[in-house]
């Protein structure tokens, strides 16, 4: 059966680089096919499940194809279509060609060739074989609400949590975490990471057994918190303007392709050697993100129908210099017990169509009530 | 590198339709078997013996299914029981038989059909060979090893809300150590739009009367089936070998007795006076050789009313299987 796991040195050798695309731009293929099918999904009102199905069919495929071979939109579109049929939420293969259409530039779209559909219907085969017929795909999200239901303290903060996790996953999408870690991994360090920023510390759990040193010891063994750190950082990485140069030059050799914790699956713990110290340190020398100018550095692209406005990006309150709310913690409290620094953007832009991030942490959260209408969310 | 995106694909990626069909080569996929036989012809498709060209030439199954298109491609039911099949290759149940490799063969540009090749491991002989090599009896052991391996096997499909709809010992593979594991199945979706093409006669003699009938069906359909199998361990030949559907039922009725007016469905189109009325016959003379409870098994499986048949874990439960530990 096939394997679908990925150290990182795979991950830089794949097709595509021997194809002469630098990982980088690879990279940068991905976010946007995998935020293309997340558009056009949600345009279609299908799920979170088929979108992410569809999102993994898409990194699947380029680990065995080039995007020199196989343009990116085409690609992603045949891997929307084949989750929507997988998933039981089918849409026809003309519907998503019109959607398509409607978000690409008319250059983009001209990678359709002429009968874009036929092209789909026939790169159908050509992504059944390979991803080798492996169609059930599971996803973070299941897990993320099977383990929140676990967690205990205050109702209020897990829902924010969760919340925050649940659109952490979303965005982990554009990453190739689902090349590297099974969901149920992803889920543990989303929701660590989710934690940490929404100040939800979890000191009690249903089920705990003595032998349990944090909740996740519960759902995944020996996970070791160099390896949550890197997840958190891949994904964050995704807000971080250096990586997500889309329009700029080329990165500084090394800063796109996060170091360096030789990954193997579970329950293999990362080397000794591994320090999740060095990609922070490394961000903490980038050029101010703000600064670098032009509408290119957006913070990622940002989905509304997906995610509620103020819940993102996720903005570190430790930076806060506002009066913190009553409901917070008072700012003089230690600093949350990482032993590593701690997870935060070392410069947090909000982006400036969204001014409202930057509002005092109360009014920060207060939209998300009631929860938004859309099916991303967790019911 | 030009980083911007809409230039980079004019110039990295040439258009698609020309691409598409130099990696043609990407469909010749199913070239990693090399055909040896034909091992059988179903109702279904063909099943090839092959070799494995890429993994020091173990022996598979290839069974072969033409999967007609629809406007939209590869019909949802044949990925959803592809899904599905995949999906329960995770477990490796030891009675149900391994699926190796999933793949497609054929014209790469055909539009009216999909070759699929499903790559199952390769098991000598299936339970009809079984008995008809069978020199003799078999131990009360050895059926009851079967007996719980087929029923095992069965219960696992049902927890994963699948229909065999086929149980008969054409479709139960025996292994060198004679254990059984099942073969065939999560298809029924696929199978029903491909059926209309073939021709191939389809054995009824496991089918329960509902389906006779032409009543709705569940799982209890399979439980039936298993019943006529087990009833055959003992046999070593057919327990209800019939030629048509009447007949079929007939033979059934003269097995269990023909069931009563308040018994017989209120939606059957067949009236209950199309068979003539006949007693139960004596379950313990036709096999005289087996074990009082597993003919009380047997006989609970063979019931008219779907609903009031055991279940497959029922049966896993019953004393014949519990009494007796040592399986």
């Amino acid at each position: 059966m096939p394997y679908w796991y990925y150290d990182k040195k795979d991950l830089q050798t794949t097709p595509s680089f021997q194809d002469a695309i630098s990982n980088e731009t690879e990279n940068r293929y991905r976010k946007e096919g995998a935020r293309f099918i997340i558009d056009t999904g949600s345009k279609m009102d299908l799920g979170y499940n088929t979108v992410a199905t569809g999102v993994v069919y898409f990194h699947r495929f380029y680990m065995f194809h080039s995007f020199r071979t196989f343009p990116r939109y085409i690609t992603a579109c045949c891997c929307l279509f084949l989750a929507g049929k997988v998933e039981e939420t089918p849409k026809k293969c003309k519907d998503i060609i019109k959607v398509a259409k409607s978000l690409l530039t008319e250059q983009k779209f001209g990678t359709f060739g002429e009968d874009p559909k036929e092209e789909v219907m026939t790169l159908e085969r050509i992504l059944l074989q390979t991803i080798k017929f492996d169609l059930q795909v599971e996803h973070p999200y299941g897990y993320l609400l099977k383990y929140a239901k676990c967690l205990k303290g205050d109702k209020q903060k897990l829902q924010k949590m969760v919340q925050m996790a649940w659109t952490f996953v979303n965005d982990s999408l554009c990453t190739t975490l689902c090349l590297q870690w099974e969901p149920e991994v992803i889920a543990v360090a989303l929701m660590f990471l989710a934690g940490k920023l929404s100040k939800f510390e979890v000191v009690d759990w249903n089920g705990r057994l003595p032998k349990h040193t944090a909740w996740w010891d519960m759902f995944v063994e020996d996970i070791t918190l160099e390896l949550l750190e890197d997840i958190c950082h891949q994904v964050l990485d995704l807000y971080s303007p250096q990586t997500q140069a889309s329009g700029g030059e080329s990165p500084p050799p090394g800063a796109a392709v996060q170091p360096k914790n030789e990954r193997k699956p579970l329950p293999v713990t990362p080397p000794a050697s591994a320090s999740p110290v060095a990609p922070v340190a490394a961000k903490l020398n980038a050029p101010t993100p703000i600064k670098n100018g032009a509408e290119k550095l957006l913070p990622p692209k940002m989905d509304m129908r997906f995610y509620p406005p103020y819940v993102y990006p996720p903005v570190p309150y430790s930076d806060y210099s506002a009066p913190p709310p009553t409901s917070m913690p008072p700012a003089s409290l230690p600093p949350p017990p990482l032993p590593r620094p701690p997870l935060v953007f070392q410069e947090p832009p909000p982006p400036p169509r969204y001014p409202q991030v930057s509002v005092p942490p109360p009014h920060y959260f207060a939209p998300l009530r009631p929860p938004p209408p859309r099916p991303y969310f967790p019911p | 590198m030009s980083a911007e995106s809409s230039s980079s694909s004019s110039s990295n990626s040439p258009t698609s339709v020309a691409n598409m069909n130099n990696v043609s080569a990407l469909f010749q996929t199913a070239k990693k078997y090399e055909e040896l036989n034909v091992i059988g012809t179903g109702a279904y498709g063909t099943v090839y013996k092959a070799r494995d060209l890429h993994n020091g030439g173990q022996i598979v199954a290839m069974k072969k299914v033409k999967v007609p298109l629809t406007q939209d491609g590869i019909p949802l039911s044949t990925l959803r029981e592809i899904a599905l099949l995949r999906q329960l290759e995770a477990y490796k149940h030891p009675n149900i038989v391994r699926l190796l490799d999933v793949c497609h063969g054929g014209q790469p540009l055909d539009r009216e059909q999909l070759v699929l090749f499903l790559v199952f491991e390769h098991v000598e002989q299936d339970l009809d060979c079984y008995l008809k090599r069978a020199p003799g009896p078999l131990s009360e052991n050895r059926i009851r090893s079967m007996s719980f391996d087929i029923l095992s096997g069965v219960d696992f499909l049902h927890s994963h809300r699948i229909v065999h709809r086929d149980i008969k010992p054409h479709n139960l593979l025996v292994t060198s150590s004679g254990r059984v594991k099942l073969a065939d199945f999560g298809l029924a979706k696929t199978y029903d739009t491909d059926m209309k093409l073939t021709s191939v006669v389809v054995t009824i003699w496991y089918r329960p009367p509902e389906v006779l009938l032409c009543l709705s069906y569940n799982t209890a359909v399979d439980v039936w089936s298993c019943g006529c199998v087990l009833a055959e361990l003992h046999l070593r030949s057919p327990l209800l070998p019939a030629a048509t559907d009447t007949q079929q039922l007939q033979r059934i009725f003269r097995l269990i007795g023909r069931p009563s007016e308040r018994e017989w469905p209120a939606d059957c189109s067949l009236p209950l006076a199309s068979f003539p009325p006949c007693p139960a016959a004596d379950l313990r003379a036709l096999l005289p050789r087996a074990h009082p409870q597993a003919i009380h098994l047997i006989q609970n499986m063979l019931v008219f009313d779907p609903a009031k048949r055991l279940t497959a874990l029922d049966c896993l439960q019953h004393p014949y299987f519990t009494d007796n530990p040592n399986l």
